[in-house]
């Protein structure tokens, strides 16, 4: 049953390597790319839950192409082989909601370099923790 | 074990090294290049598990925040020290990272395995989008069932606009004469 | 009463999409039309929240979807192993073994049992039987028919083959909008404290730059916390959680000098943490059952077995919110993003956001959608028992006024979620039955809800009075502060009044709410949870005679002898505040059973939850 988990525990791993670099790296664009590391493990696992095994081929887009149709039964069909579309949905607004918040974290950086004149966090420190 | 599956394993790894290189490497501009190799990754895992319309999303994220952190990165040199390079806090670390990896792996034992999800709103979504003549399901979803979180997402990216309009105002306060004059 | 859910959102949003466009229009020194598009707003939600009280029942509101009534197919099951190494083994039989069919669903309702196998499938037109390769399979097809159509399968039971009618499961859901007690008394919450907030701003923010991109994220936040509310659907609520988020870092950082850049940078990248915790969780959550509804998730919950994959989800919610509501192991950025912000966004962020985006959240997942268990328990009640103490060490040290009172949020958000988690310990332990919810339970949880309501509205005015003392004064530090009493009278009563009530004296509604949350953890038994109750209560007085003897009392400094009272707007915000301090504990009669007992008793329903939401 190895591969039934195999590719989230992956995502896991990148998962860690994101919160690895915020809690051990001394410098703001390392935060930042941990940060981005983060948003993209989680949205990596969102898009492997929705994976359908195809019978047979490369996965199937939960797209009604025009060779299939109109028919119920070929919707019937598509919906026994296409992935879930629901968690392709979220991962669509979650991937512009971490760009708005990598859009923000940038914007504070570079005012934060203009106070400091350098991007080391131990000198960042006015406030005591 | 499918052809599939195998691409879908080599390219996670990519990420992962990728990953890796762009948190651990001292020149900033690497890294956040690194990073983008990570981004394009899940942008190819996109592709394979059926996602076309994300995997496009995904691109164009991805150039822009590169591009964003690219004008961020001023000074190219990480010349900071981590407080961890002794060897106890480094087998401290090591040591609860695979407690959690192996905590995850046990509880992932019991979720729905990977490539058989159960699907029960993304059905019904299906035959509503049949009835309603939607070709795609993902535009279908996100436009017309769960609008509403669309409308949510715009109102993000609006909140974030008017955040950085606030923050990148050279001044924060007025000069301490205005003030008083303000108050009286 | 269903279109004051939805209105309750787009209010505060149109406003925020207004004020911009008002700035723009308007000439250079017309009147203030943000202040005015602000203040109108909040004072409707005010208005919204007190209509909403009028109804009791809970309110579903469907939005981009169809009316929906859900319906269970009702089983659970394990597939048989009919692959070798990911391929199709012919040798071995296809189907799913069932291990339950729940009572009163469609499964047992058409007969069937446990042990049978389910083999094929099909619909009533179709001629052959499909194969069912797995339980998810089954689920998928079912979940796909016209709500109320018949699917037949094929069941071997002992040995024999049958063929049982099924009626389909449920139909689609948009996203639910629920109103039900909880929501309502947060619903009352954020439109009261939000509307003194707006308008302490018109004077306090005068002496900040460009207030058009003050209040319009001031709007965003409000949105997002009602959002969040009235949501009853899982990603919903994390969008709109992020809609708040968003816009608080752009507030935290207001002043953009550079502690409050660090402090918001610090906030946001935590904060960002936390919501990938939560993503996480909710992608285990929609991974096991299918769906993103609350009210469908809990009625799975009702009858599913306990699942490894499940407790990590409920460990990533524990960790997310914890974030979000900075209970102790989770508490660094709180001190250093709550002083720095302006005081008006001080109060809203610890009056109400860590309220709507943490605590509230969690407590609705715990109850209603996840189950309540002993775990879940004694994880809560351990933070809440750390942060108490913890918050209160840390505040009793501290010389600068506003970070004392952040650190005291986290000692006050401490009690609520002793008092929530002593409620699920007792309900995990002994279920409701025929005699209704056991009377510890329902203690516990009013006592929390209350302290909650009661915190909302003495920290809110604290942050206030502070923010009236700084924009005076110019200073925070309590050691370069004294005799604010002789020049500043009225701050000075008000600061009195919050501090009484903050630190659990009698007649103010600290008191009442403490007292309540003592009586029932003492009541569960938890002896030494008691005591120490009573201990941070002693120290959270201790710290704010502390506050009096250097802000209020003492000599008033050389430098200080020409500074006049606030301006009215500011006077008039604390007295709304410090008139709710004194009516919510002595009129708790009055209103307890309106406003604060639904409230209590939407948690302790469990996963009744599911039913009343969609209608029984």
């Amino acid at each position: 049953m190895l591969h039934a988990v195999l590719p989230f525990v992956l995502c896991l791993v990148l998962f860690i390597i994101g919160l690895y670099a915020i809690s051990v790296k001394k410098n703001l664009i390392k935060v930042i790319v941990g940060v981005i590391i983060i948003h993209n493990s989680v949205n990596l696992f969102l898009v492997l839950i929705g994976y359908r095994v195809p019978a047979t081929g490369s996965a199937i887009a939960p797209i009604i192409t025009p060779q299939m149709g109109r028919d119920a039964m070929d919707v019937r069909e598509l919906l026994s082989h296409s992935v879930d579309p629901v968690p392709q949905a979220l991962v669509l607004t979650s991937i512009v909601i971490g760009l708005a918040v990598v859009a923000l974290m940038v914007v504070m950086a570079l005012r934060l370099h203009q106070k400091y004149g350098t991007f080391d966090l131990t000198e960042i420190s006015k406030l005591k923790g | 074990m499918s052809e599939t599956l195998l691409i879908l394993y080599g390219v996670i790894c990519f990420m992962l090294v990728a990953a890796l290189v762009a948190v651990e490497t001292r020149d900033l501009l690497s890294s956040v290049l690194c990073l983008g190799a990570v981004g394009f990754g899940l942008a190819v895992v996109d592709l394979i598990v059926g996602a076309p319309d994300l995997a496009l999303t995904q691109v164009v994220v991805e150039i822009f925040a590169v591009v964003l952190l690219i004008r961020t990165v001023v000074a190219r040199e990480d010349t900071t020290r981590e407080f961890i390079r002794d060897t106890p806090h480094v087998a401290a670390m090591g040591a609860m990272i695979m407690g959690i990896l192996i905590g995850a792996y046990v509880c992932f034992q019991q979720l729905t395995p990977f490539g058989d999800p159960p699907m029960v709103m993304g059905a019904s979504y299906m035959r509503a989008a049949e009835e309603a003549g939607a070709t795609n399901l993902v535009t279908a979803v996100l436009l017309d069932f769960r609008a509403y979180d669309t409308l949510g997402e715009a109102t993000v990216i609006f909140a974030a606009i008017m955040g950085c309009y606030a923050l990148l105002r050279t001044r924060g306060r007025k000069e301490e004469h205005e003030g008083h004059d303000a108050d009286s | 009463m269903a279109f004051l859910l939805p209105l309750s959102v787009i209010i505060p949003l149109g406003a925020a999409f207004l004020i911009p466009l008002a700035q723009l229009i308007r000439s250079k020194k017309g009147c203030p039309a943000g202040e005015v598009i602000a203040l109108a707003a909040t004072a409707a939600l005010v208005v919204i929240s007190l209509c909403g009280l009028a109804t009791r029942r809970t309110v579903t509101t469907w939005i981009g979807g169809y009316e929906a009534k859900s319906e269970l197919l009702g089983l659970t099951g394990t597939t048989l192993p009919h692959t070798s190494e990911g391929e199709a083994d012919p040798a071995r039989p296809r189907g799913v073994v069932i291990e339950q069919a729940v009572p009163g669903s469609a499964a047992a309702e058409a007969g069937l049992q446990e042990g049978d196998i389910i083999t094929g499938w099909k619909l009533p037109s179709d001629k052959r039987f499909g194969p069912v390769w797995s339980m998810n399979e089954l689920r998928r097809q079912n979940a796909a028919l016209e709500p109320g159509s018949i699917m037949i399968l094929q069941v071997e039971r002992n040995g024999s083959t049958l063929e049982e009618a099924i009626k389909a499961g449920k139909s689609v859901a948009g996203i639910a909008m629920v109103g039900d007690g909880l929501t309502r008394l947060l619903l009352v919450i954020i439109g009261v404290v939000s509307f003194t907030a707006v308008l302490f701003s018109l004077s306090y923010m005068r002496t900040y730059t460009k207030l058009s991109l003050y209040y319009s994220p001031l709007m965003l936040m409000i949105a997002g916390m009602n959002g969040i509310v009235v949501s009853g659907d899982l990603f919903n609520i994390y969008v709109f959680l992020e809609v708040a988020a968003v816009s608080s870092y752009a507030l935290v950082g207001f002043g953009v000098e550079s502690e409050e850049l660090e402090a918001s940078f610090k906030y946001l990248v935590l904060s960002a943490v936390a919501s990938a915790f939560i993503l996480l969780g909710i992608g285990i959550v929609y991974s096991l059952r299918g769906t993103l509804n609350l009210a469908q998730i809990a009625e799975f919950t009702q009858f599913a077995k306990p699942n490894d994959a499940m407790w990590l989800a409920l460990a990533f919610f524990v960790a997310g919110f914890g974030l979000k509501a900075a209970m102790v192991p989770f508490h660094a950025w709180l001190p250093d993003a709550h002083p720095s912000a302006p005081a008006p966004v001080s109060a809203m962020l610890s009056g109400l956001l860590i309220k709507a985006s943490g605590v509230y959240v969690l407590a609705r997942l715990v109850f209603n959608v996840m189950g309540v268990s002993t775990a879940v328990a004694y994880v809560l009640m351990t933070m809440g028992m750390l942060s108490m103490l913890v918050g209160v060490l840390l505040a009793v040290g501290q010389w600068d006024l506003k970070r004392l009172l952040a650190y005291h949020s986290i000692s006050q958000m401490g009690y609520v979620v002793l008092a929530l988690g002593v409620g699920v310990e007792v309900l995990a332990k002994q279920p409701a039955s025929a005699l209704g919810v056991p009377p510890v339970a329902a203690l516990a949880i009013f006592a929390g809800l209350f302290h909650l309501l009661n915190h909302a509205m003495f920290k809110s005015l604290l942050f206030l009075c502070s923010g009236s003392v700084v924009h005076q004064t110019g200073t925070r530090n309590l050691k370069e502060l004294g005799g604010l009493s002789q020049r500043m009278p009225l701050t000075c009563f008000f600061t009195r009044v919050a501090s009484l009530s903050i630190a659990g004296v009698p007649p103010f509604n600290g008191f009442f709410s403490k007292l309540l949350i003592v009586i029932a953890v003492v009541w569960a038994g938890h002896w030494f949870l008691g005591g120490l109750t009573v201990l941070v209560s002693f120290l959270t007085l201790l710290s704010f005679i502390k506050v009096q003897r250097y802000v209020i009392q003492g000599e008033l400094p050389a430098k200080f002898s020409r500074i006049k009272e606030s301006p009215a707007p500011m006077l008039v915000a604390m007295g709304i505040l410090a008139v709710m301090c004194i009516a919510l504990g002595i009129l708790l009669p009055l209103y307890g059973s309106g406003l604060l007992k639904p409230a209590a008793d939407s948690l302790t329903q469990l996963a009744g939850y599911a039913t009343s939401v969609f209608g029984g």
